[in-house]
């Protein structure tokens, strides 16, 4: 296949938005001035894990989405390889994060029925920006985060991935396709696309 | 039949009388040889003894194959001459005269198509009155009677190579005479070999011409008739019994083509032509040619080739479709230009060199132009391998590339650019460190000026400016100019110190007075590049570094500000250089005692700080090697103690040598110390163990003491590492141990068992008892401590159930402890009565055992082999051999008695279970997988059984369990699972244990857990064949055992996406994403 960008600008992967560990714990338990055990009790009594930190939830939210289920990543480079940055582009071997086609302010998750306040439905909004307007392989880029996203979230979740407006010169037709459930249906019954969809999600770990 | 010499034309009937013997010995020969190889050869020596001792002759053996060697049957000719050949082979290597040799040569050249002649000719030939002009009828006789060679069978192909390849290592000379005609002779003879085997000689062989032989006549011939084998895609079949591989063939194929230097007009572009194959691996092997060939061709020649190369190289780096051919490919480039640098001393534009470096400096200045975008990294890539080439490859690619990045640089418009350029100037500088060295580097001085150093104010100016200039916020930024500005610091004869020492100044600003951002990147690269630095100029350390550090360190902490502990962080990373180390105990041990003589010194946390980070760093040394290793044992082992004892007795001005945690973090200090110093040093140790250095007016020791307070008692932590460290040898010396230890040993034992200690105390009690018992205790007095075990286990052995305090658990499970990794006689004594507890009625007692178990084998920093602990290599599988067969039966028992409802009287106290498979989880926990893997099928029904509790008191066994599993799976894969028939129950129960708790059902999984479980799930998934690298042969396709639970799984791991902890969820996504891809579905009919 030829390739249709062969140099596209690439973002640092150290640049990349990462979900910073809470700073809160004490400093002097850290690095070389960890403390050992000194109880003579057989097993610690508590787990690291205390109750209260098991209880508080954690929902989903953009980063995770980013993270964890959309960003697609050919590198191990990091230990934050989350959702989405991970999927890996078809014409080249770098994430979509790096080559910022999926981006954090891109990521939205809105209930799915704002009028009624207590509806767990949510529905997450993925935009992509191709890397260069007259790409033909948006639509597998698309197709393949939103395989991923539907492989990855709970069933309360809609997935809604579109081409960023003005980033495309055959975006609204690309959106029409994406948006299609029959269409996507078919293409999922499509043994090559869906081999190249499954190498793309290979790399998300 | 062709070519019959005179004598041998007489037809039978003709034949002189010939003795009885020697025809039947014939005829008896060609009976057996096809049978019994023995046999035949016992006959032909026999034969040999007679010719020797002159009973027969030579010529009579010939004239009496005449029968034979004309018959129709070319397998009766070839029995014949075998027959003399086994004749000739069983003489004595100097029996044959050289007109005999003669006459056989040519007998057996007239029937070289004959069986058994060219091992004749193989024996004749390495006789030492065999002469040139024999070879070279041999080499004839070979030529022009084997056009057909490749209709023959491999083994006899086999033999003639091997009579060529001996010719050509006994009689080369002679060989290579013939010129055109033996290289024309033996290219045709081999031309259309298939055989592995055989294509090893061949190549050989043929290497041998090209590089001895005049071949300008024939270069193209001969290049061809290697050639036409590459690329080789030979894959040996499985169990080969030759053991010839697709590489050994590569190796001789490619030690051809780059034999000769006249091959290049013929390799280089055919090579070159590979480069468009599809396969990755045919392109991988023509690069690895190409490399061969740039080693071994001469310089002009590459030179000739250079530019050529490049043009069809630079895209398989700047597109590059594989890492490793993109490496390779760079690795070509920078072979040439390794030749190019060849005897040249001075840089300059009309060099080869220069020439060739052109067209690439001026293609990687384009691609930098956008030093962002994805072309950039492999033109650096370039760069890199090609600067670091030689030190001329590096001048020239310096004066071309340096000054238009500058220019760039300056232009740039972002900071995303300009980090780029300045990685760019990183790259340059490495290959700078390989090519000219560091300061540490020995030898090896290169003649030329570094062409850096033109640029040194620059490089200065732009890295000092980007790390120090820059926005706080763009860390990468930063700490790309601080690998740059650390490389030249590092960089032999670059910098001045004064320039040095700005870079850290930099970095003690950066540590001291920045707020970190993000991560702190910038503040572990410091600390990292300080520690670097400090190898190279440690001096610039203690002087610019050490004051400014040691400044702002308080004299006591009021509980408000910790960040002393960053900067003794910092400190103890870059203090590991012996100068450097002497500074920092020197500031840090005077630090220390004004805490120690002040009235209110503020938390201990900082005294704790301190010896911390002495601790840190001398285990980052070899303490044993300083010769100021004497010095810090009278300050710390001998001072401090002495103070711990005064603070002990109340003497002292504060608490700091009361606190327990100061006194572990000293007594380990003191342990490293003991351990590094003389055995004079440590019999004093020894003798002061429990007095700690002071006069017995002023302090009373531990053992024995009528009355102790718990500062007193404290004091065993330090005794407990300063024993610890002390060689065997000093046992004698040890206070209380004469005439045996028995006294000592109980009165440690009772202060373990009492209940009144607190943690730290205690549990210093429990190893301080462990060590004398294990380290100290010499094995005829090992009857001691099992008295003492005994009497602690069962105090009352009227009792049929014993109830145990808690305290007492412990003391006995240290004690068998130390006994049972020494392999003590009595260790299946021990074992059986440790697991008796386990079904205690009280609960307590069961429990507590239970838990126990873990410490059993679990690794001690203190009861270690590092301080000389008696540790026995079987002691692991030995204890993990007793005890699995005994909590299995009595786990059976437990499950049977319950399922009998009917009778209340049999029914077990429901904690029974629970405690022995908390037993089994603590000591498979601590054992290797290796170990357990035979015992599986027994093991796994307990492992299932453990995950079956629910409790928040399983938790840890269950984690424990889900570890162990988890080790299983990764490296055994399904099969041993599906081998046991588990697959589904483990499953089931791996997804039970994914659920977060269901309020009111009791069940408690920890997040912790739920990922565990959701783990083993993965690597369920992911590892279904054994090994993943598997060998090139596929398994035979059959059904994953995983695929009934298919669906099952995939179903309640979507509920699990939902769970409310980010990590769950996490694991959840891999698991699930692994059985979509992994498992693959039953194939469809049609397929």
């Amino acid at each position: 296949m030829e390739m249709q960008n062969s140099n596209p600008t690439i973002l640092n992967a150290a640049d990349l938005p990462t979900r910073l560990r809470p700073t809160a714990r004490k400093p002097d338990h850290v690095g070389i001035f960890a403390l050992p055990s000194l109880s003579p009790d057989f097993l610690p009594e508590a787990s690291s894990d205390s109750e209260d930190e098991n209880l508080l939830e954690e929902p989903i939210d953009e980063q995770e989405i980013y993270d964890i289920r959309v960003v697609l990543i050919l590198d191990l480079i990091s230990d934050h390889a989350d959702l989405i940055a991970t999927i890996s582009d078809p014409e080249h071997p770098i994430s979509l994060g790096e080559l910022a086609v999926v981006s954090l302010p891109d990521i939205s998750i809105k209930p799915t029925l704002p009028n009624v306040p207590d509806s767990p439905l949510k529905t997450v909004t993925v935009l992509i920006t191709p890397t260069i307007t007259h790409c033909s392989l948006a639509t597998v880029i698309g197709l393949g985060v939103r395989v991923r996203l539907e492989q990855s979230l709970p069933p309360r979740f809609r997935v809604d991935v579109r081409i960023k407006e003005g980033t495309h010169s055959t975006g609204d037709e690309v959106n029409k396709q994406l948006a299609d459930k029959e269409r996507v249906a078919a293409a999922l019954e499509n043994g090559a696309l869906m081999g190249v969809v499954a190498k793309m999600i290979e790399t998300c770990r | 039949m062709a070519g019959t010499a005179g004598l041998l034309l007489l037809p039978p009937r003709t034949l002189p009388a010939i003795s009885i013997g020697t025809m039947s010995a014939l005829q008896t020969f060609m009976l057996v040889v096809e049978h019994d190889k023995e046999e035949a050869k016992r006959i032909a020596e026999g034969v040999a003894q007679d010719v020797e001792s002159k009973k027969t002759t030579l010529i009579e053996t010939v004239q009496s194959l005449g029968e034979y060697i004309n018959d129709e049957d070319p397998i009766l000719r070839g029995k014949a001459v075998s027959f003399l050949t086994a004749v000739i082979k069983a003489l004595p290597a100097r029996y044959l005269s050289r007109q005999q040799i003669q006459v056989l040569t040519t007998f057996f050249c007239d029937r070289i198509e004959d069986c058994g002649a060219i091992a004749g000719l193989e024996t004749l030939q390495a006789l030492e009155r065999f002469t040139e002009a024999l070879a070279n009828e041999v080499a004839q006789a070979l030529f022009s009677n084997f056009q057909d060679l490749q209709a023959r069978s491999q083994s006899q192909r086999f033999q003639v190579y091997q009579l060529l390849n001996e010719l050509m290592s006994r009689h080369r000379a002679a060989l290579r005479d013939m010129g055109d005609i033996s290289l024309v002779g033996i290219v045709d003879l081999m031309t259309g070999e298939k055989d592995p085997r055989n294509l090893m000689l061949v190549f050989s062989v043929l290497r041998v011409v090209m590089v001895e032989w005049d071949i300008s006549n024939h270069a193209e011939l001969l290049f061809d008739s290697v050639y036409n084998y590459f690329p080789i895609t030979f894959r040996p079949p499985p169990n080969d019994p030759y053991g010839i591989t697709a590489q050994d063939l590569k190796g001789r194929l490619q030690d051809c083509i780059a034999a000769t230097s006249q091959f290049a007009p013929h390799a280089i572009p055919s090579l070159l032509d590979k480069l468009d194959s599809t396969s990755p691996n045919v392109k991988k092997d023509a690069l690895n040619a190409l490399i061969a060939c740039i080693h071994s061709y001469d310089p002009n020649t590459v030179s000739r080739y250079s530019i050529t190369i490049w043009e069809v190289l630079k895209f398989e780096i700047l597109n590059a479709q594989e890492e490793f051919l993109s490496e390779s490919s760079q690795e070509v480039l920078k072979g040439i230009a390794q030749r190019l640098s060849e005897g040249v001393t001075e840089a300059s534009q009309e060099l080869p060199l220069a020439q060739y470096l052109r067209p690439i400096t001026k293609e990687c200045n384009e691609q930098l132009q956008e030093p962002q975008q994805k072309q950039a990294k492999p033109a650096q890539q370039i760069l890199s391998s090609l600067s670091a080439a030689s030190a001329i490859a590096f001048t020239i690619i310096v004066q071309t590339v340096v000054a238009p990045i500058f220019t760039i640089y300056q232009e740039a418009d972002g900071m995303v650019k300009q980090r780029a350029l300045l990685e760019t100037l990183v790259v340059l500088f490495d290959s700078a460190v390989k090519v000219f060295g560091e300061w540490t580097t020995r030898g090896g001085e290169t003649i030329i000026e570094n062409p850096l150093l033109e640029f040194k104010d620059q490089f200065s100016d732009i890295f000092g400016q980007a790390l120090m200039g820059a926005a706080k916020e763009e860390v990468s930024f930063r700490v790309t100019a601080l690998k740059g500005f650390l490389r030249l610091s590092t960089l032999r004869d670059f910098f001045q110190d004064n320039e040095i020492g700005l870079l850290i100044q930099y970095l003690d600003e950066i540590l001291l007075k920045e707020e970190s951002v993000g991560r702190g990147d910038l503040q572990k690269e410091s600390i990292a590049a300080l520690a670097e630095i400090s190898k190279h100029k440690p001096r610039l350390i203690v002087d610019i570094t050490f004051p400014a550090f040691v400044a702002t360190l308080p004299d006591k902490d009021e509980g408000l500000d910790s960040s002393y502990l960053s900067t003794l962080e910092t400190l103890a990373q870059i203090s590991v250089e012996r100068d450097i180390f002497e500074t920092l105990f020197r500031r840090l041990f005077s630090k220390l005692s004004i805490l120690l003589q002040k009235d209110q010194p503020g938390s201990v946390a900082y005294p704790r700080a301190i010896l911390m980070t002495l601790l840190y760093v001398m285990q980052q040394r070899k303490m044993d090697q300083d010769p100021n290793v004497d010095l810090y044992f009278d300050k710390v082992v001998v001072g401090l103690c002495r103070s711990v004892a005064a603070s002990a007795s109340g003497k002292a001005k504060n608490q700091i040598l009361n606190d327990p945690t100061v006194l572990h973090f000293l007594g380990r200090l003191c342990n490293l110390l003991v351990r590094s110093v003389s055995i004079q040093k440590q019999e004093q140790v020894a003798e002061n163990v429990y007095s700690l250095f002071a006069p017995a007016e002023e302090f009373v020791p531990v053992p024995f003491a009528q009355t102790t307070n718990v500062d007193q008692e404290r004091t065993i932590i330090i005794s407990t590492y300063l024993l610890a460290g002390l060689s065997k040898d000093c046992g004698p010396r040890i206070p209380h141990t004469s005439p045996d230890m028995s006294a000592l040993l109980a009165d440690i034992s009772r202060r373990s068992v009492s209940n009144t200690t607190e943690p730290a105390t205690h549990l210093a009690f429990l190893r301080h008892q462990a060590l004398l018992a294990n380290k100290f205790l010499s094995k005829q007095d090992l009857s001691i401590a099992e008295n003492l075990f005994d009497a602690l286990v069962s105090p009352d052995p009227s009792m049929k159930q014993q109830v145990l305090s808690p305290a007492t658990i412990r003391t006995v499970f240290w004690l068998s402890k130390a006994l049972v990794i020494r392999l003590a006689p009595t260790t299946t004594h021990i074992l059986t009565s440790l697991l008796a507890l386990l079904s205690s009625v009280d609960q307590q007692t069961s429990t507590t055992a239970a838990r126990g178990f873990s410490i059993l084998l679990s690794d001690d920093d203190v009861l270690s082999t590092t301080n000389g602990a008696i540790i026995r290599l079987l002691s692991k599988q030995r204890v993990f051999t007793t005890v699995i067969p005994l909590i299995s039966s009595c786990i059976r028992e437990v499950n049977i008695a319950g399922s009998n409802e009917s009778d209340p009287s049999t029914k077990t106290p429901d904690h029974i279970k629970p405690a022995h498979l908390t037993a089994l989880a603590g000591i498979i926990s601590t054992i290797s997988t290796a170990l357990v893997m035979p015992e599986l099928p027994t093991l796994l029904p307990l492992l299932l059984q453990s995950l079956d509790l629910q409790t928040a008191e399983s938790v840890a066994v269950r984690t424990a369990t889900l570890d162990t599993l988890a080790v299983i799976i990764r490296d055994n894969g399904v099969v041993v699972i599906d081998q046991c028939g588990h697959v589904q129950s483990l499953v089931r129960r791996l997804l039970k244990t994914t659920t977060a708790a269901v309020p009111g059902s009791g069940a408690v999984n920890t997040p912790r857990l739920r990922v565990d479980a959701l783990n083993c799930l993965f690597l369920l998934a992911t590892r279904q064949s054994p090994s993943n690298n598997a060998p090139a042969a596929r398994p035979p396709p059959s059904l994953s055992p995983l695929l009934p639970v298919k669906n099952q799984v995939l179903r309640s791991l979507r509920a699990v996406l939902d769970d409310p902890k980010r990590e769950v969820r996490k694991a959840a996504v891999d698991a699930r994403g692994a059985w979509l891809r992994d498992v693959d579905d039953a194939p469809e009919e049609e397929d």
